[in-house]
């Protein structure tokens, strides 16, 4: 086997990879536990207290902002500082301009959520930061991109690894996305109009979400998992050429399904059948990925009874399969006509977002910690523990928003014998009150592994710095001799 | 995995990795793409070829590929005259067909325009139209009038009447509560904590618990009726001398125990009861009780079989 010399760990710049996996671990248990409280709200509507700030409504994108943006977006700024720097065998470039990607995008997120909680947004989903935060966030990502293509320059390595490209088309796309689907005339301090209007506006949303799912929530996880799962397993990725053809078929793909977001809808209907066709054609491409990960354990599948970090990785790449069958599966029309507008779309997204992000975030954040703090992980025990109530936690999750998702589905469509709809919408409320509860329990589930991931994390390095001042004790005692 | 011919090549060595390294260890095989996957691959790729010629698909200039597939339906213009049309597929001509399906139902026709020409004593009395209305009304009551009434038209005491007990605000007869349903309801009560001094509202407040005996006569009931009944209060004026109130006015029946406003049922003392009284009566009622009116909103016959609807609920007068 060819090897390349691998630095010694000073050689890099840890620091800032630390910084991001901290707060990638606080946003989300904060971010999570948000989650949960509205996921309670909605089978307890009295939790609202009629405070406004705490309405579903305003808590909403506090969530969904705190764990994309904030737990992924600091998941995927350490691993890729991380993993550029390894692959590249070359110390991070620019370090000051890292440094205030760091505390850009911290604080980016922190203000976004207060400025939700007080009701200031654009009010276009994924995107409700409003102009001066998006401006603030484009001119972190620029200095994110200068960083990273620059350290790329400096590689003392003839070939790009295959997670950079990922990385890097995340970079790119997220970029291109931000400032198309931002384009607003500001009105005030806190407020400002789409450029776009009606169906255009729509479209621009719709191509904005649905590709940050693909290149924030697929591509960059994507590089995440081509570092991760070979380093874990030890093993060599399964085939060089499938990365490449899945790599290119999916960045070109991606961008041409958005519009399965608005079937149905004043949407023109040639733009319907496009956007379903690309997302059938996208199934295969998206399995490249998983067929590249899991088959890197080929022929080393007892790894799985031995390594709970590699049972969290594998598992992550069986529900991105899962959760990439079925969203061309939903992208049909007919099957969209059911599912559209009903919590089935909710349980897709979080298959995707708790079974392939959060569950490959946190194996590739077990196999960090020892190296970033040059320590062994305080309890092999609690990463089972945190990956059973994680498994336990997302099949709640899922199975219950099938139930209601559906079943609301169905019940919208019926109709007696004159011809007139079954039931009212607030019959299928109240049918969907059980499932809401399944699925609040759920998210509790998932949040109690974060918590014991957090614990486990914390007394990792609480250890190293126990160990190392002890070692600087000793050094210090015989250089006193000397 | 089903293919597993590289797996057995992987282990006599036959694959190779690229022959690159990164970070020591890092390395890549050189398999070729899985045989099902590379099949799978050009299945949806020859699945949306097809798909692209039987539905719109590519915009060419300014119009765009319209399809293969067509939708024919029957649509039903104002004067009822049907038409048969035929269109390559799209949404409108879906929808148009749905709709036009749905006015030609011959079930629903007939139905329809026996209760049109029915009056409400004939409704009430044949019991294959009251089946239909409560068809037709379940949808239209819950979408339009249970977001405030319940699903049930049960209210919720102190903000939207109960439409399943005997006690009628402005009148229970078939054609009162569709009077109320074209024209909506603004319920007026004056303030009397300017008028009244504390000590009367409380006399009041005694008198009205006695009406319908919540509380026994004594001295502070006989003030109150005083008040009530004479120019102070002047309350007669609106809820009647015998306190059975003026459905013309919406002024309510004090006498039955039914109490829309002020939540006297759920509290547990006298001294309870006669607080939420007096506060009611103090800050009376103003702009607080305002039911729309649905004419215009809804169809004049979604409004006549509403009424039937609602009337059936219970309490009917």
């Amino acid at each position: 086997m060819a090897q390349s010399s691998a630095l010694p760990a000073e050689q890099y710049n840890y620091d800032i990879v630390r910084k991001f996996t901290i707060m990638a671990m606080v946003w989300a248990v904060i971010g999570m536990s948000v989650g949960v409280y509205i996921a309670s709200e909605l089978a307890w509507p009295f939790l609202n207290f009629d405070i406004p700030a705490l309405t579903f409504g305003r808590l909403r994108p506090v969530h969904t902002t705190l764990v994309i943006f904030g737990f992924g977006g600091s998941a995927l700024f350490a691993t890729s500082y991380y993993v550029v720097q390894r692959t590249c065998q070359a110390r991070l470039a620019f370090p000051w301009l890292a440094e205030f990607t760091f505390w850009g995008w911290t604080g980016g997120v922190a203000l976004g959520a207060l400025t939700y909680v007080s009701g200031i947004t654009q009010g276009r989903e994924y995107a409700e930061f409003e102009w001066p935060l998006d401006i603030a966030i484009t001119l972190v990502w620029v200095c994110y991109f200068l960083v990273y293509v620059e350290t790329i320059r400096r590689r003392s390595q003839p070939h790009i690894y295959v997670a950079n490209w990922f990385y890097l088309a995340f970079i790119l796309a997220v970029a291109l996305l931000h400032i198309f689907n931002n384009l607003a005339v500001p009105f005030s301090l806190t407020q400002s109009y789409s450029l776009f209007s009606g169906v255009q506006d729509a479209m621009t949303q719709w191509w904005y979400g649905h590709n940050a799912v693909g290149f924030f929530l697929t591509a960059a996880f994507l590089g995440m998992m081509y570092y991760f799962v070979p380093k874990q397993a030890g093993r060599p990725v399964y085939s060089y050429r499938l990365s490449i053809i899945h790599f290119w078929a999916l960045i070109f793909l991606y961008m041409w399904a958005g519009g399965h977001h608005l079937h149905w809808t004043s949407l023109p209907d040639w733009v319907s059948t496009l956007a379903a066709t690309f997302s059938v054609i996208l199934l295969m491409p998206s399995w490249g990925g998983m067929i590249n990960g899991i088959m890197t354990l080929s022929g080393a599948w007892d790894k799985l009874r031995s390594d709970p970090i590699m049972l969290f990785l594998i598992t992550s790449l069986s529900f991105y399969g899962m959760s990439t069958f079925e969203g061309p599966l939903m992208s049909l029309k007919s099957v969209n006509a059911l599912s559209h507008y009903t919590d089935w779309t909710i349980g897709h997204v979080h298959s995707g977002a708790l079974g392939w992000v959060a569950l490959v975030s946190f194996g590739s954040f077990y196999h960090l910690f020892p190296r970033l703090y040059d320590a062994k992980l305080h309890s092999q025990t609690l990463i089972y523990v945190h990956f059973w109530l994680a498994t336990i936690g997302i099949v709640l999750y899922i199975t219950s928003m099938w139930v209601a998702g559906i079943g609301q589905g169905l019940m919208l469509r019926s109709f007696d014998d004159y011809g007139n709809l079954a039931y009212t919408f607030i019959e299928t409320v109240e049918f969907m009150h059980t499932p809401y509860v399944w699925r609040a329990l759920g998210g509790a589930f998932f949040v109690a592994g974060v918590l014991v991931m957090a614990y486990n994390l914390v007394m990792t390095v609480r250890a190293s710095r126990r160990e190392q001042a002890a070692l600087e004790a000793k050094l210090a005692a015989k250089l006193a001799k000397a | 995995m089903s293919d597993n011919t590289p797996n057995a090549q992987q282990k006599s060595g036959a694959v190779q990795t690229t022959g690159h390294a990164w970070d020591g260890d890092l390395q890549e095989y050189n398999n070729p793409l899985p045989r099902w996957w590379l099949w799978c691959f050009y299945g949806t790729v020859a699945f949306s070829v097809l798909y692209w010629f039987i539905y719109p698909s590519w915009p060419v200039g300014q119009t765009w590929l319209k399809g293969f597939h067509t939708v024919s339906y029957t649509t039903v213009d104002k004067a009822g005259q049907e038409q048969e049309r035929e269109h390559r597929w799209n949404t409108r001509a879906l929808l148009l067909g749905d709709l036009g399906d749905a006015a030609r139902d011959p079930q629903r026709k007939a139905m329809l325009a026996k209760v049109e020409a029915a009056s409400y004593d004939q409704i009430v009395k044949d019991p294959k139209m009251m089946e239909f209305v409560r068809s037709v009304g379940k949808g239209l009551f819950g979408d339009n009038c249970a977001a405030c009434h319940g699903r049930g038209g049960q209210g919720v005491v102190g903000m939207y009447p109960n439409l399943t007990d005997d006690d009628w605000l402005w009148g229970g007869s078939m054609d009162k509560i569709h009077e109320t349903l074209v024209q909506g309801r603004n319920g007026f009560m004056p303030a009397f904590g300017q008028v009244l001094k504390p000590d009367q509202l409380d006399d009041v407040a005694e008198y009205v618990l006695t009406l319908s005996n919540e509380a026994q006569p004594g001295e502070a009931s006989e003030r109150g009726k005083a008040i009530f009944h004479g120019q102070t209060g002047g309350c007669y004026y609106c809820h009647g001398a015998d306190a059975k109130g003026v459905p013309s006015q919406g002024a309510a029946n004090l006498t039955d125990k039914i109490w829309a406003i002020a939540d006297v049922p759920t509290q547990k003392t006298l001294q309870d009861k006669k607080a939420v009284l007096k506060t009611f009566i103090a800050s009376g009622v103003n702009n607080t009780r305002v039911m729309p009116a649905w004419k215009g909103r809804l169809k004049d016959d979604d409004i006549k079989l509403l009424a039937v609807y609602v009337h059936q609920l219970g309490g009917a007068k």
